[in-house]
């Protein structure tokens, strides 16, 4: 069903469909109006989710793993300082293996202080634990929550799963999208699979003990594993992609090739930059210039393997970073691109890092048609020019 | 309510095998708390002392479904859990009645938790939050530091607002007098022993000392405050090594005459008007070996013969005193109410285990403070090659000579104790009862040419060719307990010197270097002492103001008050809190037999009085018959031992006001 939908909106309605056991959730701009939502469709009735309005995010991630290892599907959403004042229990999250969904906006760090959108906020948390999905538009803010819910839980994995949508680009931007029904939706996610958890431990009297102390002799076995569960992920997604394709035609994987196929230069692109970017991969190829696009959908597990292929016949690559590593080599996605590209066939592309769209500042086309008039340039003389550019500040 | 009986029947939920210490009370009262609640239960733990000991992978003591997430949210977590229970049982998944409980120590509730624990019970999660509470402490120096004032040593609760104390110059590393400018009880706090070679000191974690940065050969090095937490052995902290030349003392004694004193020979002596060398190596020989009987007009020596001591201190005695003195096999004695009231008028203390070092010995001339050091020798010391070794039974003469060698060029060592048999040889005698012994060793500094290879010698150690400083390196960091701590705040330089070694002053906590040190006017960790000059947060009356049905407090020595508010507190459909004061044998420190004496004597005392409040309405759930002193709890634990010293007495009726003002105001509140 065709609707059209902001991507709060988006977040807020799959969270219906999806009706967790429990969400616990504080309101933090832009995702306020999740919560907003969300608790009306609570005193509506329309749920039957019990939603703990917590006092800060760190209880919502607190409530949320006290619920999820309780054995509820647990949810939550957020952004920016609301995430980074969670840290402490993302990890937890993580280590405990609990397959809690949340819905991030993606959201500048102060400071100074900003209410727009960068990635800074999810890139510091990829070492959580924690599975990341970002979106380029509504509908995909809208498809990847409800996968999110199969991933989490898949026995496989039993990690919690971020999905995230551009701070007001997307999570304020009216957009049409087809929507699917309640009953497809609670077709598609089913009851949670069985795990262990301190309720049904209760109903079968053999209590269990959760979040021991572990020392020496046995932390770095659960690190491994959890790190497993992140590996297993890596078949799980696309099996999960598969089938939400095979139901509503949908189709994604861990990226997204456009127009890659034949590419001399290409940028890596998250988000919804993603979308402006195609456009002007739309625009150079009727100049009859040959670039293309890679949109990266899963940041974490990270699909090294998949991505040097998919990468490996571009001559000249732009890694598109919307977080500063503040004096790192790079924005954080561009090293691991490296490291995807390397050494695969013996080809040595160049790669180039450049960092943009910082505190939500604006990205037109002619900034990206800048990198890819860069990007070909090096294409052809087989030079890297730099490692990092800024584009879009005055400096 | 059960019996007692009753209760030892039912099935155990918190399981020996715990690694928590013997008679440590957290452990008692989860297991009490747990076989209050005769229903399925589901618990969880907010990080500590009881998380990590009865959880450790892959072992649990807990027989009950158990979660633990982090050390500020144990609310929030139970939260969850509830959220998750009350949403599975409409759905019909879940047909058990489930009793949901929290346990917390007062970190996790009192100070970081406080947020998650309001914003739970304001939500009203139906849960009993049980802060197993033993009293937590920040923040200063311990009050057995001693501090270098212009009028001598002086122990830190001697200091007053005004006072000239000295200071680091830290421009010209000098040293400097400046004044003090006001002193702060900053309460009990766990307190850490810093060591070096030769100093030692006691402060809380937060404290600044001041520390060599070397910044590489051929850069200049430069002094940086570093808070306890931060120093690391190997650091170099500033210490003191001499002070000013200093003057001879003078003293102002009247001699007697036979009006006033009714004998009838005086035994004529001539007594000095001020300190000589001389002098202070007879009284170092006194403070070893003499004792002085005021009342007979006595003084006496234990000097064997064929001890060196016994013919210098003749010597001395006819060139400094003259008059009669009369000798056998071990002792002399001489008998003069003069003498015998003038060295009882120099403040060296009286009995073996009380002798000291008066404060006006520090600020003597360098030559007169190492002869009284000689004479020290001469009568309880040993000596191997350059090594001394100084014997006392009296713990205060070690500290305070300790002190003094560091500032007369002295390397100094620890005090080490010994307990010693009667009839062992000590000090060239032997003892004639069992008796415990100190010692304290310690040798002259070597002659460095730093002349010679000053630039070398400067690189090794910063402040070689100080007259007054000199740096050295921290050996150990440790742990040592509760203690009361002060600390003072001096003007210009604001530093001081403590135990030989330079400290920031005050106001340094109250800046960003702290972040926990908003230790002055107000008290804001969970500490239950009232009656300190800072009140403790009152958590149960926060809990009241937040209209949950039942709040309470309790103790593990009176178990059935501890489980029958238990037992009222799960019935209630909302959020509940009980506060137990929960003793820690090693934090407070007391024997372990004594866990649930020392709670009920906390009861008896008023400091922790046990009340419930149900709805809001305080009723008093144990009158003590008679209303002991606060005195009855504080002695019975060793970090109170400093309360005890007459110095302190009116710090006690401070608390002993606020203890009874605390009790009229809940007795009121009860309605009497």
């Amino acid at each position: 069903m065709k609707v059209a939908k902001t991507g709060n909106e988006a977040f807020a309605e799959a969270m219906r469909q999806i009706n967790p056991d429990v969400v616990a959730a504080y309101p933090i701009t832009p995702a306020t109006e999740i919560v907003q939502l969300f608790s009306q469709f609570v005193a509506d009735g329309l749920v039957k989710t019990e939603f703990v309005a917590v006092e800060s995010e760190h209880s919502a991630m607190s409530a949320c793993i006290g619920a999820s290892a309780a054995g509820a599907r647990a949810m939550t959403g957020t952004s920016s300082q609301g995430l980074a004042l969670m840290w402490e229990m993302l990890y937890i999250a993580g280590g405990l293996r609990l397959p809690i969904v949340m819905a991030v906006v993606n959201r500048t760090l102060s400071s100074p202080i900003n209410i727009h959108c960068d990635h800074s906020d999810t890139f510091g948390a990829r070492d959580s634990g924690w599975i990341q999905i970002y979106s380029e538009n509504v509908q995909e803010t809208y498809d990847n929550l409800i996968q999110a819910v199969r991933i989490a839980e898949h026995p496989d994995v039993k990690l919690p799963v971020m999905v995230t949508t551009d701070g007001f680009i997307l999570s304020h931007c009216l957009e049409t999208l087809d929507i699917l029904s309640d009953e497809e939706v609670q077709g598609f996610i089913g009851e949670s699979p069985e795990r262990p958890n301190l309720i049904k431990s209760l109903q079968e009297n053999k209590p269990i003990t959760i979040g021991a102390l572990d020392l020496q002799d046995y932390y770095f076995e659960h690190k491994r594993q959890s790190a497993e569960g992140m590996f297993n992920a890596i078949k799980v997604i696309p099996e999960i992609s598969k089938e939400f394709a095979e139901r509503f035609g949908r189709e994604y994987s861990f990226f997204e090739e456009y127009k890659l196929e034949d590419a001399d230069a290409a940028v890596v692109v998250m988000g919804s930059t993603a979308g402006t970017a195609k456009e002007v991969v739309d625009k150079l190829r009727e100049e009859g210039r040959k670039v293309g696009l890679l949109k990266l959908r899963v940041y974490r597990p990270f699909p090294a393997e998949m991505l040097g292929k998919a990468l490996s016949g571009v001559r000249s690559i732009g890694v598109m970073d919307r977080a500063d590593g503040m004096s790192a080599v790079s924005g954080p996605l561009y090293p691991e691109i490296c490291g995807a590209l390397y050494d695969v066939n013996g080809k040595k592309p160049v790669i180039q890092d450049y960092i943009y769209g910082l505190g939500g500042r604006d990205v037109p086309m002619e900034d990206i048609r800048f990198v890819f008039e860069e990007l070909l340039r090096t294409a052809e003389t087989g030079k890297k020019e730099y490692t990092l550019k800024y584009i879009g500040v005055r400096e | 309510m059960p019996t007692l009986k009753q209760l030892a029947k039912r099935e155990e939920k918190f399981l020996s095998g715990h690694r928590l210490c013997a008679g440590c009370g957290a452990g008692i009262v989860a297991r009490m708390v747990m076989l209050a609640i005769d229903k399925p239960v589901i618990v969880g733990n907010a990080t500590g002392c009881l998380e990590v000991a009865s959880t450790i992978f892959p072992y649990s003591a807990w027989k009950v479904p158990w979660i633990h997430s982090a050390f500020e949210n144990a609310a929030a977590t139970v939260s969850g859990v509830e959220a998750a229970y009350k949403s599975l049982k409409k759905q019909g998944k879940i047909d058990k009645d489930v009793v949901l409980v929290a346990f917390g120590g007062d970190g996790g509730t009192y100070d970081i938790g406080l947020q998650s624990l309001s914003g739970a019970a304001e939500r009203g999660h139906r849960m009993l939050y049980v802060c197993y509470n033993n009293q937590a402490y920040m923040n200063c120096l311990s009050t057995d530091s001693y501090i270098m004032t212009k009028g001598g040593l002086k122990k830190i609760t001697e200091i007053k607002q005004g006072e000239q104390v000295y200071a680091f110059d830290q421009k010209n590393y000098q040293l400097v007098l400046k004044k003090c400018t006001g002193v702060f009880d900053n309460g009990i706090k766990p307190v850490y022993e810093l060591k070096t070679l030769h100093h030692s000191i006691k402060a809380t974690d937060n404290h600044p000392f001041l520390i060599l940065q070397r910044n590489g050969r051929g850069r200049k090095n430069s002094f940086v405050w570093r808070t306890l937490a931060e120093i690391k052995p190997g650091d170099e902290v500033i210490v003191l090594k001499n002070i000013n030349p200093g003057r001879s003392a003078e003293f102002s004694f009247t001699k007697v005459t036979t009006k006033d004193y009714k004998v009838n020979r005086l035994n004529d002596v001539d007594i000095p008007v001020s300190s000589s060398p001389d002098l202070m190596r007879y009284l170092g020989l006194y403070v070893g070996n003499g004792w002085v009987r005021s009342e007979k007009g006595e003084v006496g020596f234990a000097l064997p013969e064929n001890t060196e001591g016994r013919e210098v201190l003749i010597d001395l005695h006819n060139k400094i005193f003259g008059g009669n003195l009369r000798t056998d096999k071990v002792y002399i004695y001489i008998n003069s109410v003069d003498l015998a009231r003038f060295i009882d008028s120099l403040d060296f203390g009286k009995g073996a285990k009380n002798k000291t070092i008066p404060r006006w010995l520090f600020t003597l001339p360098l030559e007169e403070r190492e002869s009284f050091i000689d004479g020290l020798m001469l009568s309880d010391g040993y000596k191997t090659g350059n090594s001394c070794r100084y014997v006392s039974a009296s713990s205060e003469l070690l500290s305070r000579l300790r002190a003094l060698l560091q500032i007369t060029n002295y390397r100094v060592g620890n005090i080490h104790w010994q307990s010693k048999e009667k009839a062992t040889k000590c000090a060239d005698r032997e003892l004639l009862q069992d008796a415990k012994y100190g010692y304290v060793s310690f040798s002259k500094r070597g002659k460095w040419n730093t002349e010679k290879y000053l630039g070398q010698y400067r690189y090794k150690n910063f402040l070689i060719g100080n007259k007054y400083f000199d740096v050295e390196k921290v050996k150990s960091i440790k742990l040592v307990g509760d203690e009361p701590t002060l600390d003072l705040r001096v003007e210009g330089e604001h530093n001081f010197i403590a135990d030989g070694i330079v400290v920031h002053n005050t106001g340094i906590q109250r800046s960003s270097a702290t972040p926990k040190a908003a230790h002055t006017t107000t008290s804001p960790l969970g500490k239950v002492i009232p009656g300190k000059v800072q009140f403790p947060k009152d958590v149960a009356s926060i809990m009241v103001a937040h209209n949950i049905p039942y709040v309470a407090t309790s103790i593990p020595g009176r178990w059935n008050d501890l489980v029958s508010k238990v037992e009222k507190a799960i019935s209630f459909d909302g959020f509940t809190f009980i506060d137990v004061l929960t003793p820690c044998r090693l934090g407070w420190p007391y024997e372990p037999e004594l866990t649930m004496e020392i709670s009920r004597v906390a009861a008896d005392t008023c400091i922790w009085p046990l009340y419930e409040v149900i709805e809001g309405k305080y009723k008093l759930t144990y009158r003590p018959k008679e209303k002991k002193p606060v005195l009855e709890w504080f002695k019975m634990q060793r970090r109170f031992a400093h309360l005890l010293r007459p110095e302190n007495q009116e710090l006690l009726e401070t608390i002993q006001r606020e203890v009874d003002r605390k009790w009229e105001v809940l007795l009121t509140k009860c309605g009497r």
